[in-house]
């Protein structure tokens, strides 16, 4: 187990470096110019050079690459005389569009997208699966024919629309939520109200989009694996349907979604854009689109995207790891 | 049809405009006078933007914020009178005693200041307050965006390059030519200039001259947490989120005859999505608010149209002209009768319907130089009042053009319409220039041109268009004067020491006399004279045709309903932040 653990480690590790070196090496050649960003009508030749000293851009990439390495380890002095400063390790470096070390941003933001992925992702599997195992219990009955309906809204309506829609004629039609404190982050340990109240309307419109998906998973994976011979045999032993379910049926049916839940939750984590946008929350999602879109802040997308790719790459080895510790053939596979 | 320049500020009447152009604007104040203004409560600003452009002093650019800064966090040595109408675009001393007092052909200015001012921490502003503030901006490398006036100004001299040898005070580089610029003698702080500069009072208007106490200067980040003088300072500003103003208990009222603060608190709500904030304005959700954007267009309409919200809003010429920059560098629009071809060819009535139509939108113009700096405004001949020009565009006299210009620049007209070649329009890459780039390119097409469009992403178009050897032929710009001169113009625009010169016009053969014309101008202390020759100069620009289609634009602003002493501030082209307050 140690190995595989290793091996996997070792992997994982890897593919964070790829990432990292793409991403800067698709800001390299890719045809824009950041220093030029940096001032607006005094624009000359010579401003424009001492703004890419600035910024750290009038070196080879790879020394741009190995700074940015160095000061993940040991932090990053950036700026000249007086108007010097220092980031502290982990830094990734320096948001000159927002004035702050990009791990302080990091930090400000993580805390909100992972609140709105957890709540989302309790409501939406709580709704999910439970939909799910009674559509596969009253297979085509009301309840099912009911479920399914669901699954089709939600699988049709993007969150854009859904967001929009349950914003605009619920939160705000009805003063559910006061619009011009929409989207401010409060601590759930400082005032769990005021938290939950923030996050209620977008955590529906993600689970509204997710628990679909997860009906009809649920649905089809209890249907059938209630078909497999061990259910029949431990109907036939004379135990009772609740009890089939719970102990024989949901053990088998439930371990794929619980592998896509993670690795949904691991996406969700790197920033749940759409969302975030329509709610007003400031969380990775909005910080990355916003350093895209508006600043072209390349420390802030290399760190959002890292830290993305960390988010599934994480979620992908707890899964196999959890994989390899139920069921021993995928060591040995391995 | 692109993001406009949003550094410019104008002044004079919105009357005038209505004299110049033949129609009416819509109200410009809610303040009524038998109201009094009420003292206390929070006072609420919402806008989908992310943030201020920047805070800082030496970086603030934008007209909104401009005024909203100056109104509440920070003092200037002169500034404009807090009142609607003209007599906004007068200026007032403020720090200092007076509005200056300049002598030696106006090359030097001395400024003495108020006694009794504070920053927040309760220290006296001090002369050299102001002189730290000022040497800010030339720390280019730090202090970004912000304007250059002074440092263009300031008798200092520059390297080969024509860069200033002082380089701010972070570095120090150069702080002798900077000491010797200017100085401090006591309470009056003393500017020596390389020109006459009858209006250099006016560029003191912006915060860029304000003074920052060194000991709270924080480079960078400065943009986050200025040092306030004002009646406001910050409590908490956060990008994306909010900027929350509270009492600044060290200001006086007996020092400070420009602010009246009424609210006790200023709240600026960041990010809200667009359909947020306009269903905020448009169901009175939260009256003691006022947007900081103008709303969407359908929305913003409903809100026009809607009588109880009457005295709730405004409808103004903004400070800008909207234009299409002709570059005329050789290989490009070197041709005039190209340039007048593509010119008589637009249909505008339907780009200007596109963008909101005349209501909302603005009007075809016939200069560079708004109506509303009134002085240095004079009606053009030629271009919009030509027999020839029609608003749907005239493809016939048009193709006549064309025709010409196969003798009289056959190279150009080659390349206007050959099919594997033609004329490249640059574009920022929106939904409307996608579709002005259709209407454009019909239009032409009927009178035979060939023109192709370059579409840049949005944040990318102005470094893209500046670049010079990157801009096409064709480049969609705009521009509004820093204050009431069209020395903030005419030489931006069409020297090739200019600022933002889209024409490239220098190798042009109408350039030299031009150029020649605007120096003198420049520097010409009698006003009257001084407008007179932009006036001339503007006819020169049309005749050349270096700029086509100006449009004089408007700006929209609304509020709520317990939002009292809203007017248009003329010469900041916004709100008249001061005078706003919440209503019991």
């Amino acid at each position: 187990m140690l190995k595989y653990l290793a091996r996997r480690l070792s992997a994982t590790f890897l593919v964070i470096t790829l990432v990292s070196m793409s991403v800067f090496g698709i800001f390299a050649v890719l045809p824009m110019d950041p220093a030029a960003l940096t001032c607006g009508k005094a624009c000359s030749a010579p401003v424009i050079e001492a703004n890419r000293h600035r910024l750290g851009l009038d070196v080879p990439v790879q020394v741009q690459y190995g700074r940015f390495v160095k000061g993940l380890f040991v932090g990053r002095d950036f700026g000249e005389g007086a108007a010097a400063f220092h980031c502290p390790a982990p830094a990734f470096g320096y948001s000159f569009n927002r004035h702050e070390c990009v791990t302080t941003l990091v930090a400000e933001a993580f805390p909100v997208t992972l609140s709105l992925a957890v709540g989302a992702f309790v409501l939406w599997l709580s709704v999910g699966v439970s939909l799910g195992i009674l559509a596969a219990r009253k297979k085509n009955e009301w309840q099912d024919r009911a479920a399914t309906a669901f699954v089709l809204i939600g699988t049709s309506l993007p969150t854009f629309i859904s967001g929009i829609l349950i914003l605009l004629f619920v939160a705000l039609k009805f003063n559910l939520i006061n619009p011009i404190e929409m989207g401010r982050w409060v601590s759930p340990l400082e005032d769990p109200v005021a938290w939950f109240r923030t996050f209620i309307f977008p955590w529906i419109v993600l689970a509204l989009l997710y628990a679909a998906t997860y009906t009809r998973f649920t649905r089809s994976n209890v249907i059938e694996t209630s078909t497999e011979d061990y259910i029949r045999t431990a109907r036939a032993k004379g135990l009772n349907e609740r009890d089939i379910l719970r102990k024989h049926t949901l053990r088998a049916a439930l371990a794929p979604i619980i592998t896509l839940a993670g690795l949904d939750f691991a996406g969700l984590l790197g920033g749940a854009i759409i969302t975030e946008g329509i709610f007003n929350l400031p969380g990775l999602g909005r910080l990355s689109i916003r350093a895209v879109l508006r600043d072209y802040d390349l420390p802030t997308i290399l760190a959002t995207t890292i830290l993305a790719a960390v988010f599934v790459i994480v979620a992908n080895l707890l899964v196999d790891i959890l994989y390899a510790y139920i069921d021993p053939r995928v060591r040995v596979a391995s | 049809m692109s993001g406009l320049k949003t550094s410019r500020r104008i002044l004079a009447s919105t009357a005038a405009i209505a004299l110049a152009v033949g129609v009416t604007v819509a109200s410009g104040t809610s303040a009524n006078a038998a109201e009094k203004p009420v003292t206390g409560g929070t006072l609420y600003f919402v806008t989908n933007a992310e943030q201020f452009d920047h805070i800082d002093p030496a970086r603030v650019y934008t007209g909104r914020d401009i005024a909203f800064l100056n109104s509440y966090l920070y003092r200037n040595l002169v500034s404009y009178k807090p009142v609607a109408g003209s007599a906004g675009s007068s200026l007032v001393a403020d720090l200092a005693t007076n509005t200056g007092v300049p002598s030696n052909a106006a090359k030097t200015w001395k400024f003495t200041l108020r006694a009794g001012v504070t920053w927040e921490d309760g220290s006296a502003v001090t002369c050299a307050d102001v002189k730290y503030g000022v040497s800010r901006p030339f720390a280019g490398d730090v202090i970004t965006d912000g304007p250059q006036y002074l440092v263009q100004a300031l008798d200092i001299p520059t390297d080969k390059d024509g860069a200033s040898v002082y380089k701010g005070p972070y570095k120090k580089t150069g702080q002798a030519a900077f000491d010797k610029a200017v100085t401090c003698s006591g309470n009056t702080i003393t500017f020596n200039l390389n020109r006459s500069f009858a209006d250099f009072n006016y560029a003191l208007t912006y915060p860029a001259g304000a003074p920052v106490k060194a000991s709270k200067d924080t480079g960078d980040k400065y943009d986050l947490r200025p040092f306030s003088n004002g009646p406001y300072k910050i409590s908490s500003y956060k990008i994306g989120d909010q900027l929350e103003l509270e009492r600044n208990a060290a200001w006086k009222k007996s020092s400070d005859t420009v602010r009246t603060p009424y609210p006790d608190n200023i709240v600026v709500r960041f990010g809200l999505a667009e359909d947020v904030r306009d269903q905020i304005m448009l169901e009175d959700q939260i009256p003691n608010t006022a947007s900081l954007d103008a709303l969407q267009p359908a929305n913003l309409r409903a809100f026009f149209a809607d009588p109880t919200k009457k005295a709730q809003r405004f409808n103004v010429y903004d400070p800008y002209v909207r234009y299409a920059a002709m570059n005329v560098k050789k290989g490009h629009m070197d041709c005039l009768d190209i340039r007048k071809a593509v010119f008589f060819a637009i249909n505008t009535q339907a780009l200007i319907d596109l963008s909101g139509g005349r209501e909302f939108y603005g009007d075809p113009g016939d200069n560079p130089v708004k109506p509303v700096l009134g002085l240095d405004y004079a009606k053009t001949t030629g271009n919009i009042h030509d027999a020839n020009w029609k608003i749907t565009g005239n493809a016939t006299y048009a193709a006549s053009l064309l025709e010409k210009a196969k003798t009289s620049c056959p190279d150009a007209y080659s390349r206007a319409t050959a099919a594997d070649k033609g004329i490249i329009w640059d574009l920022s890459n929106t939904a409307t220039s996608q579709k002005a780039a259709v209407l454009i390119g019909d239009a032409v097409k009927a009178a035979g041109i060939n023109l192709k469009f370059n579409f840049i992403p949005s944040g990318q178009y102005y470094s893209t268009v500046q670049n010079r050897d990157k801009q096409n032929d064709i480049s969609t710009a705009g521009w509004g004067a820093d204050w009431a001169n069209a020395s903030t113009v005419i030489p931006e625009l069409f020297t090739k020491e200019g600022g933002f010169n889209l024409s490239q016009n220098w190798d042009d053969a109408a350039y030299a006399a031009f150029k020649k014309k605007s120096d003198a101008t420049k520097v010409e202390t009698n006003r009257a004279k001084q407008a007179k020759g932009w006036q001339e100069l503007s006819q020169y620009v049309m005749d050349q045709y270096w700029i086509i289609r100006p449009v004089f634009s408007k700006g929209q602003e609304v509020w709520g309903s317990k939002v009292g002493g809203v007017y248009y501030w003329e010469p900041q082209g916004n709100f008249g932040f001061g005078g706003m307050y919440v209503k019991n």
